[in-house]
């Protein structure tokens, strides 16, 4: 380290970050020479938890992982589980699970435009997109009765239906939706202090981002064609008509751009379910204390910040043997890194919000050693023989 | 003679002195603070008094009762003394604006006046960037460093377009007096009610455009949105102000509000005529009603922008401010020389 070159710590508290996460900033002046992510403070035993509790009750626990994508991670815990169970949900859940699902990131993507604009300073943007995503939150509401975990969705289905008699309201509500994001983005791509924060700041080229794994977004707006979506197609994204978004851009702009355009696709995808539910029940019985035959599953779901991987391996108990959730933030962290060198101090807000950091899902065990630089996971039971160790 | 003498304490120490600066100071702070919100879809301040009115007093009050830590490591003496110089040079350079007059109801002479004071006001501010740019430098942080680094990198942008766009007027009334800018401005604006013409129009254009310059320099001046970016708060966590707490963020607090009455006082003064207008409406009603129009304005554009990077600010101020205002002080010259 030169002497011209000096640290800046953002994190673990800090405004700019909306949960607590570390990085340690080597500046030269204005410019980022180097930085140094560090996650894991918002660890909470999540995964541990879910071997403890049966299957209903876990489905409490996935949702609680993230305020935000609460409904991401439970339709993929449910579509995870149901696939080692050998249930099948009926066609008229998987819609309503899409329908939910598209909520969810037409309310996740409005936020974060508002949280966007606020790096940026830019507050009266931010008043504005949050004012209209509260049109979305009541459309959650009146569907779900809740504005942020839903709770929708039960092992075998959906806990709730949609009345036909609501649909020309949430029609009229979508509208609105759509007409404003297309304001946004309208927005987004003339207001000249918007362009001079957001054009070209934060650049990762289309080859940078592949060897780096970003995912979701981020990774589409550098460009790399994939969403889970459509490349996996899981629930009844297969018989939903979408678009999938990209990007060549690279920079926050981009990311601005994929987001807006996302939102836009949501809106369109909910109104096609709204117009082609299929009838039929909601949901195949799951009773609270049934055993879930021995086997193992890997379930994906393109949840609004990206490819969200879940992992579950049943012992042919009442409760999951292990339960691994892999957040779609931990994927963007080395892009992000990668993004943040050689930008501003300036910069570094709106390009870390740039990802739609969500440390909550992302914290798990991972051990670090500084001294042999070594990078290790644990699992639960070396953890409890370490532990025993230790105490020796 | 007592009467001179008492006159003399009362207008310093009340009115148009340190009592009047700080109610109007504070009340200026809620106007822009009520006129942001409600251009942002939101309410504002709405418990404290009449539609919170008396929110930013409160505010105040709130942090004077609160602890005032020095943390460890800072210069003491610096990060003592340099609220307390950012709060009282804005208060001083205020006594130097023609405000209102207390023993003569229709004259605004202002507190103390001499020949040169314009100069004496520019320097007024910047003493107080250099007091900002200490106070981040002596606090030991990181955030306070660059903040204050920021500052000064701000200054060496804003600085020479600030004080070119105050010259242009001083050359039209021949005189750095603030005062007597003031007079030429009101004369001027009747001379030209009277006898409208080619040149009076030319010079109102002319006028329009320092205007403008002005305006843009004090939002930098001020650190007001879209040139915050030394208390960016969503980067460097307020900057230069990161480690004042209690009765020193409550002087601050107040010296920014005071700043902002002083940055419109001159505005008016040396481009809206002052406390100058129609007769049977005493000066203050007027100095009060201009200022309140150029607190809008500035609070209208800190609501429209985005924040910009310092090196968009520099590379932008040399490139198209400093030109411009160069120009307009020549096109200032070339009139009164045709005139």
């Amino acid at each position: 380290m030169s002497d011209r070159e000096f640290s800046v710590p953002i994190g673990p508290q800090h405004p700019a970050l909306k949960e607590p996460a570390s990085f340690l900033f080597k500046v030269d002046g204005e410019v980022v020479v180097n930085v140094e992510p560090r996650v894991g403070y918002n660890h909470r035993g999540i995964e541990k938890a879910m071997e403890a509790r049966t299957y209903i009750q876990n489905l409490y626990i996935t949702e609680r992982v993230c305020g935000i994508c609460s409904n991401a991670h439970q339709t993929n815990y449910c579509q995870t589980v149901e696939e080692v169970a050998g249930i099948k949900a009926p066609p008229r859940a998987n819609y309503i699970r899409v329908f939910m699902s598209e909520l969810e990131r037409i309310h996740s993507h409005l936020l974060w435009v508002g949280v966007a604009a606020h790096e940026i300073g830019f507050d009266t943007l931010f008043y504005y997109v949050w004012r209209d995503r509260e049109v979305v939150m009541d459309l959650l509401e009146m569907i779900s009765g809740n504005r942020v975990n839903y709770a929708m969705n039960t092992i075998g289905g959906v806990r709730r239906d949609l009345s036909k008699d609501n649909f020309p309201k949430y029609h009229k509500m979508l509208d609105i939706l759509g007409e404003r994001t297309k304001f946004y983005a309208n927005i987004a791509t003339h207001e000249k202090t918007i362009l001079d924060r957001a054009a070209g700041v934060g650049y990762l080229s289309k080859a940078d981002m592949k060897r780096l794994c970003g995912v979701g977004p981020n990774a589409r707006a550098s460009g790399v064609d994939y969403d889970v979506r459509r490349d996996l197609p899981h629930l009844a994204y297969d018989e939903v008509p979408f678009n999938v978004i990209t990007n060549d851009g690279g920079d926050v702009l981009a990311n601005v751009l994929v987001r807006i355009g996302e939102t836009i696709e949501s809106v369109g995808m909910c109104k096609y379910v709204l117009d082609h539910l299929p009838e039929g029940p909601i949901r195949e019985k799951f009773s609270p204390m049934a055993k879930v035959p021995e086997g193992e599953a890997v379930g994906y779901f393109e949840a609004q910040r990206g490819e969200l991987v879940h992992y579950f391996q049943s012992r042919g108990d009442v409760k999951p043997y292990r339960y691994k959730i892999r957040a779609p933030t931990l994927g963007n962290i080395p892009s992000l890194a990668e993004k943040l060198k050689g930008g501003y101090i300036a910069d570094i807000p709106i390009v870390l919000a740039g990802i739609d950091p969500c440390f909550s899902c992302t914290d798990r065990m991972v051990f670090v050693d500084e001294d042999k630089e070594k990078t290790w996971e644990m699992d639960g039971e070396q953890l409890r023989r370490y532990g025993i160790e230790w105490y020796k | 003679m007592i009467l001179e003498e008492l006159s003399s304490v009362v207008q310093v120490l009340i009115f148009p002195g340190v009592l009047f600066i700080l109610a109007y100071s504070l009340f200026c702070n809620w106007v822009s603070r009520k006129w942001t919100a409600r251009l942002q879809n939101r309410q504002g301040p709405l418990h404290t008094g009449w539609q919170g009115i008396l929110q930013p007093l409160a505010d105040v009050i709130k942090l004077l009762a609160k602890e005032d830590i020095t943390p460890g490591g800072v210069t003491k003496l610096v990060f003592s003394a340099s609220p307390l110089i950012i709060f009282a040079i804005p208060l001083a350079a205020l006594f130097l604006i023609p405000i209102q007059s207390i023993t003569n109801l229709w004259s605004y002479t202002p507190i103390a006046s001499f020949e040169g004071d314009l100069i004496f006001v520019l320097f007024l501010l910047s003493i107080v960037i250099l007091a900002i740019f200490l106070a981040g430098w002596s606090s030991a942080n990181a955030f306070g460093a660059v903040g204050a680094t920021r500052v000064a990198f701000m200054m060496l942008s804003y600085e020479i377009p600030l004080a070119l766009a105050a010259i242009g007027p001083a050359i039209m009334a021949q005189s750095l007096r603030i005062l007597n800018i003031v007079n030429w401005e009101a004369g001027s604006w009747n001379r030209f009610l009277a006898a409208p013409g080619i040149f009076g129009i030319a010079l109102g254009g002319v006028m329009l455009v320092g205007f403008a310059i002005y305006i843009i320099c004090l939002l930098a001046e001020l650190e007001m949105r879209p040139f915050d970016m030394s208390e960016a708060e969503t980067e460097i966590v307020h900057g230069w102000q990161v480690e004042f707490s209690g009765k020193k963020l409550a002087l601050l607090t107040l010296g920014h509000n005071i700043k902002i009455v002083l940055a419109s006082a001159l505005l008016t003064s040396l481009y809206l005529g002052g406390a100058s207008g129609p007769w049977p409406i005493p000066p203050i009603v007027w100095f009060v009603l201009k200022t309140v129009f150029c607190v809008l304005i500035l609070s209208n554009l800190s609501a429209l922008f985005a924040r910009f990077r310092i090196d968009q600010l520099l590379k932008g101020a040399w490139k198209y401010l400093v030109p411009l205002s160069v120009l307009q002080m020549m096109a200032v010259v070339a009139l009164t020389g045709l005139m």
